[in-house]
């Protein structure tokens, strides 16, 4: 059996019709993402988590803070990594075994808009200078897959970082030792917001669905931080971007990407 | 005595007694036991489950509706819902004169096409052989494609093809059924389209309702006033 899903040509036909005429398949608007919801706290015994609803696409992002080794390098920097994962039972396509390309990118592009917006302060996570730091770790898994994982899996991690605490370590006789009962958030500087965006004919959408992912000919993910600056972007898909594309898609990954924000910071608030 | 219909689980005795084990029943000494969950039928000579849910499993003679997954020199592979991947020969399409080297199959159909096609030929050890060399058979060009489950394909036709009957004439629209559950609809109004798809949904939800017909009937009638 394929393992890659096919659309038909007769719904191919159908997105690519209505967008001519402004529209789309599930009645959003262009430039419209699809509902988002965002459950905090929904691994209890976790640093921090959250399940993210992106219309039917659903994820869940579970965070682990631990002492650990820096990097030779970055001694007096913390450790900050993304993983993400596709569950068997999220799409009929996906099969368990070692992650395909795609999912591969899926981890990569959502660590990088965390990392490069700097969100998480690694400064403030060092026990002793180039020997033991704290290190966070976010692991995403899929649950239920139509379309446009990287924007959950980012709103997901996103979410989970800006609710988790970090417990205290300390260096006692060269051994690192919890310090019990002192708990903090975990330190954080600005809200990252990834937005995707899909090419179909000369038509950019935004959060493409299931559907539109599979007729899409390109795609565009950036990254914004809380300023509204770019701060990571990856283009994926065999058609390229005009100059002005690029632009376009530009403004609306920091418009759109301000209101998600408020939903991002709605959640955080509600949490505490 | 034994009754003719009843629901059963896997594991369930279906009967005892000189049967011959048909469809999703096993035979186990004189114990004739059910393999999936569905309705039992004990016929005069034969026992069989029919399974309320499910994925297709091909059937010779049956038409379904196919999906073009992808093509190697000499065949295509369809997506037939099912276990099993449909398999269409390229002579099937070109003829008999087919040459690999000549004929390019991605002229007649690529990937995503759909197809009205036949199962020509299965016996559970190879892929189904496919075939559109049919009248009324082939590349289905226009329409909306609905899927409902394999199962409920009988009731969406309805005794003697009386409830597709009534959808057809109710909103204009031309119905494909195929038997994998793959249904595809051409209508020339937008508002038949979306109505006679709205009526095969409500088939494959409430499939189990005894009244169906009529409250199929009154959906259609009901929004043809509005």
């Amino acid at each position: 059996m394929a393992s890659k899903s096919v659309i038909d040509e007769l719904k191919k036909t159908q997105i690519l019709e209505l967008l001519e005429q402004g529209k789309r398949v599930d009645g959003r608007a262009l430039d419209e993402p699809r509902e988002l919801s965002i459950e905090i706290n929904a691994i209890p015994k976790a640093n921090g988590s959250a399940k993210v609803r992106l219309g039917d696409t659903e994820v869940l992002c579970g965070v682990k803070i631990q002492p650990d080794k820096p990097f030779p390098d970055m001694g007096d920097k913390g450790i900050f990594m993304c993983t993400a994962e596709l569950l068997p039972f999220s799409h009929p396509t996906v099969e368990t075994g070692p992650p395909r390309d795609d999912v591969i990118e899926l981890a990569r592009v959502v660590d990088r808009g965390i990392r490069e917006s700097n969100m998480v302060d690694v400064s403030q996570l060092v026990i002793e200078k180039d020997k033991s730091v704290v290190g966070v770790f976010a692991d995403i898994v899929v649950i239920d897959y139509d379309g446009n994982l990287f924007d959950a899996c980012s709103y997901a991690a996103t979410a989970a970082l800006l609710t988790s605490t970090t417990p205290k370590w300390t260096m006692v006789d060269d051994k690192i030792t919890l310090v019990d009962g002192e708990e903090s958030p975990l330190p954080t500087t600005t809200i990252p917001v990834s937005i995707t965006m899909g090419k179909i004919g000369n038509y950019i959408i935004v959060d493409p669905n299931g559907d539109e992912w599979d007729s899409m000919d390109a795609r565009i993910t950036i990254t914004t931080n809380s300023d509204g600056n770019i701060c990571a972007l990856q283009k994926g898909g065999s058609d390229g971007f005009t100059q002005e594309e690029i632009v376009q898609c530009g403004e609306i990954s920091v418009r759109v990407g301000a209101k998600i924000r408020e939903k991002l910071k709605e959640a955080q608030q509600g949490s505490q | 005595m034994e009754n003719k219909r009843k629901y059963v689980i896997p594991g369930d005795l279906v009967t005892t007694g000189p049967f011959r084990p048909e469809q999703n029943v096993i035979l186990e000494g004189k114990k004739i036991i059910s393999t999936s969950i569905g309705i039992s039928e004990i016929y005069d000579d034969s026992v069989r489950v029919i399974p309320l849910t499910g994925k297709y499993i091909p059937k010779i003679d049956d038409l379904v509706i196919g999906k073009v997954l992808s093509h190697t020199s000499l065949s295509w592979e369809l997506d037939i819902n099912s276990c099993y991947v449909g398999f269409l020969p390229a002579q099937d399409v070109f003829g008999r004169d087919f040459s690999a080297h000549a004929d390019e199959l991605s002229s007649k159909l690529k990937t995503g096409d759909l197809v009205a096609a036949r199962i020509a030929n299965f016996d559970r050890t190879r892929d189904p052989l496919i075939t559109i060399s049919d009248r009324d058979l082939g590349k289905i060009d226009s329409g909306s494609l609905v899927k409902i489950s394999p199962s409920k394909v009988p009731r969406l036709i309805g005794k003697r093809g009386s409830m597709i009957q009534m959808i057809e004439q109710a909103t204009n629209a031309a119905v494909t059924i195929g038997q994998n559950g793959w249904v595809v609809i051409s209508c020339e109004s937008p508002e038949g389209l979306l109505k006679a798809k709205k009526a095969i949904q409500m088939v494959d939800e409430k499939a189990h309702i005894a009244n169906l017909t009529d409250q199929v009937k009154e959906m259609l009638e009901s929004k043809g006033e509005s």
